[in-house]
């Protein structure tokens, strides 16, 4: 992974002390509140329901075992001994007090981490595949490419004031598990007739209010104009973009607003003036950034293990559950990636505890290369682990409650803190998680539905994602009661598209009763391996509409 | 109201500003003129010879100034709100077309902006009273690693 040199560690070193010293102003009194907000949501700190949170960027989900225990250390003595894992792949505290943030950032300093531009109206952290560089049909490993992105975008000093928030998402490969047609720009790896790699641009895409599907704006861009790119796009919509209402800032909203031709008009126009400029990216950079992601040094005779897997899976029907939902292929023969649940019975979704990031950070140590990614979908991943590794892996992750065997199942929801938390929900989504997780504990049951993604938002502002999943619960305000409101078809992938919402809300009480019915037309109606995505676009809506509103007898 | 230039105070500012009743009261001297007016008056005001500056938000015709680039002295950019950004694009613009007179902030400007501002080609700043103190023109400096080229340097950290 990539590691600071000397310019990059300074950059955050003194990032932390101008931060301690806007805070101190602050306390002084010589920063206005609406100014510090401005400040202090650039350095990833809001202030919440109950106390202050603090975001810390995972760059592209990407951490070691020192940094990770690092975390620990930060949720041990500066909070309540948890941390939570967000969609963006970044890491929140949801206790720190505010005057002891600075202090919190330069601990995070001495592990190559910050909480730069994890917040406020600024060019956000970039999010990529998790399971990037282990692919087998990858046309190259995305990461050096976000690295290269975060570079370009820390402490941009353009684009620190944008109409709203900008999001970059990079894939390289022909699956998309980094939502990136939902985000403001989508970056996807692609090679041309002439066999040269460079990227699909799509622009405009979105969730909150006014759900999007990128528009592709660039079908091919060679690779060295990455950055000339990406600043004539900025550019364009920070002198353009909307700053009269705030739901109306998004990109998304500039580009439908003038079509996708006139866009693409104006980035041109102002891409002219600089593509062959200074930022024009340089084969020695590439190399240099690609050189930090090599291939970890894989053992020739890993394959030798699997004899022992086979055994264990064959004797132990739990390990061989966990091992069919929560661990995938790797392009090294002998090798699995395995996905550590975050979602465990009756937990918050993405929260992890002090002594459960150290128990990752041993185990990545011991069997990972040391390495640990987060995922948007809340969960961690430990790449690299040997076939022959698995079984010993596991049972330590078991001990810990990290092995629930329900990764891409009903269980696996994508839940934002809702109305316990944050300041912005208008209902509650961890109870209904809990419900949700009662009524469908039955792994049986879990593996028979099979693939499927549930996300829940306590808001509008769809932090959970519920758009783009195959169902999607979105908690809305009813004369103070909570109710929610359920889509279906959703999907973030390649295949992306917005769920339809099926029908009027439904009562706290009854949401995972209404579940039940929507996978009972599935079950019903289900060709033969058919995922319920598939059934749900083949059937439509209505029959899900009849079951779920049809009258009591 | 505190007046940075080049990263000190000046203690008179040369320029004037005038509106649509004063212009005409000052036939020669160095006059900042609404965008407003000198869309308005731009024949006239461009054919004299006295020293000559426009000032300029976000919503306005950023294209006419860049038009009239070579008669212009000084151009001053106003930001309305300090979440108002638009202005740190006109800057960067400026210099690209190689606009080398003064380019001033006004408005929502202090401290923890001045960097920024500088990097993408300010080189003046005036500063409300109230958001002005002692350590303010220590703000330059805080941050010396840049990753981006921008108009301080058009070279991003890998060409330097």
């Amino acid at each position: 992974m990539y590691q600071y040199n000397e310019q990059d560690q300074n950059l955050v070193n003194q990032r932390v002390e101008q931060y301690r010293d806007q805070t101190r102003r602050f306390l002084a009194g010589e920063i206005p509140d609406d100014e510090f907000r401005g400040l202090r949501l650039m350095n990833g700190l809001y202030v919440q329901r109950h106390a202050p949170m603090l975001r810390v960027a995972v760059p592209y989900g990407l951490m070691n075992s020192v940094q990770v225990r690092k975390l620990a250390h930060i949720a041990r003595t500066y909070d309540k001994n948890y941390a939570h894992f967000t969609t963006r792949t970044n890491l929140q505290f949801n206790w720190p007090k505010l005057e002891e943030v600075p202090d919190i950032l330069a601990e995070l300093a001495e592990v190559q981490m910050h909480a730069i531009q994890t917040s406020g109206n600024c060019l956000r952290n970039t999010t990529t595949d998790h399971f990037a560089g282990i692919l087998k049909d990858e046309i190259e490993d995305s990461r050096p490419w976000c690295e290269i992105i975060r570079q370009w975008t820390t402490l941009h000093p353009e684009f620190a004031y944008l109409p709203r928030k900008f999001k970059i998402a990079v894939t390289g490969s022909s699956e998309d598990r980094a939502a990136s047609q939902v985000h403001d720009i989508g970056l996807h790896l692609v090679k041309n007739d002439a066999g040269e790699v460079g990227f699909e641009v799509l622009v405009g895409g979105g969730l909150g209010r006014t759900p999007m599907i990128g528009k592709v704006i660039c079908e091919f861009l060679p690779k060295h104009d990455l950055l000339t790119y990406l600043e004539a796009i900025l550019r364009v919509y920070n002198l353009n973009g909307r700053r009269d209402n705030k739901y109306k800032a998004r990109i998304k909203i500039l580009v439908d607003a003038l079509g996708i031709d006139k866009f693409r008009e104006l980035v041109d126009a102002e891409w002219a003036e600089i593509r062959g400029g200074e930022m024009h990216l340089t084969d020695a950079e590439i190399e240099r950034i690609k050189g930090f992601f090599e291939p970890h040094p894989y053992e020739a005779d890993a394959v030798k293990g699997v004899a022992a897997l086979e055994a264990k899976l064959a004797e132990d029907s739990d390990f061989a559950a966990w091992y069919e939902r929560n661990t995938r292929e790797h392009k090294i023969d002998g090798y699995r990636a395995v996905v550590v649940s975050l979602k465990p019975y009756l937990k918050a979704p993405g929260d992890i505890t002090d002594v459960q990031l150290d128990v990752v950070a041993d185990l990545a140590d011991k069997y990972n290369f040391g390495e640990i990614r987060s995922t948007h979908d809340q969960n961690l991943v430990l790449a690299h682990v040997q076939a022959g590794d698995l079984f010993a892996l596991w049972q330590v992750l078991a001990e810990h409650n990290l092995a629930r065997p329900n990764i891409g199942t009903l269980t696996d929801m994508i839940v934002c803190p809702g109305f316990d938390f944050c300041s912005l929900a208008n209902a509650h989504t961890l109870n209904v998680a809990d419900q949700i997780n009662q009524k469908f504990d039955d792994l049986d049951y879990l593996h028979d539905i099979g693939d499927i993604k549930l996300n829940m938002s306590g808001c509008i502002n769809a932090c959970a994602h519920h758009h783009v999943a195959h169902i999607g619960i979105l908690g809305v305000d009813r004369k103070g009661e909570d109710y929610y409101q359920i889509t279906l078809g959703g999907s973030s992938r390649e295949d992306a598209s917005l769920g339809k919402v099926i029908g009027k809300a439904v009562p706290q009480v009854e949401v995972a009763d209404t579940l039940e019915k929507v996978l009972q037309v599935y079950i019903e109606q289900r060709e033969e391996e058919e995922r319920f995505i598939d059934t749900v676009r083949r059937i439509g809506l209505t029959p899900f509409k009849e079951r779920v509103y049809a009258p009591v007898n | 109201m505190p007046l940075l230039i080049n990263q000190s105070v000046v203690a008179d500012d040369k320029w004037l500003r005038v509106d649509v009743d004063t212009l005409a009261q000052h036939p020669d001297a160095a006059v900042i003129v609404p965008f407003d007016l000198f869309a308005a008056e731009q024949e006239s005001l461009l054919a004299g010879d006295r020293p000559l500056a426009v000032q300029i938000n976000g919503d306005q015709d950023f294209e006419l100034v860049l038009a009239n680039l070579e008669r212009l002295s000084l151009v001053v950019v106003e930001f309305p709100a300090f979440t108002d950004g638009r202005g740190f694009s006109f800057a960067r613009i400026l210099r690209r077309k190689g606009f080398t007179g003064e380019i001033r902030a006004t408005g929502d400007v202090s401290h923890d902006r001045l960097e920024y501002m500088t990097r993408c080609g300010f080189d003046a700043f005036e500063i409300p009273d109230e958001r002005f103190t002692a350590e303010t023109c220590s703000v330059f400096g805080e941050i010396t690693v840049h990753y981006q080229g921008s108009a301080d340097d058009e070279r991003p950290i890998f060409r330097r």
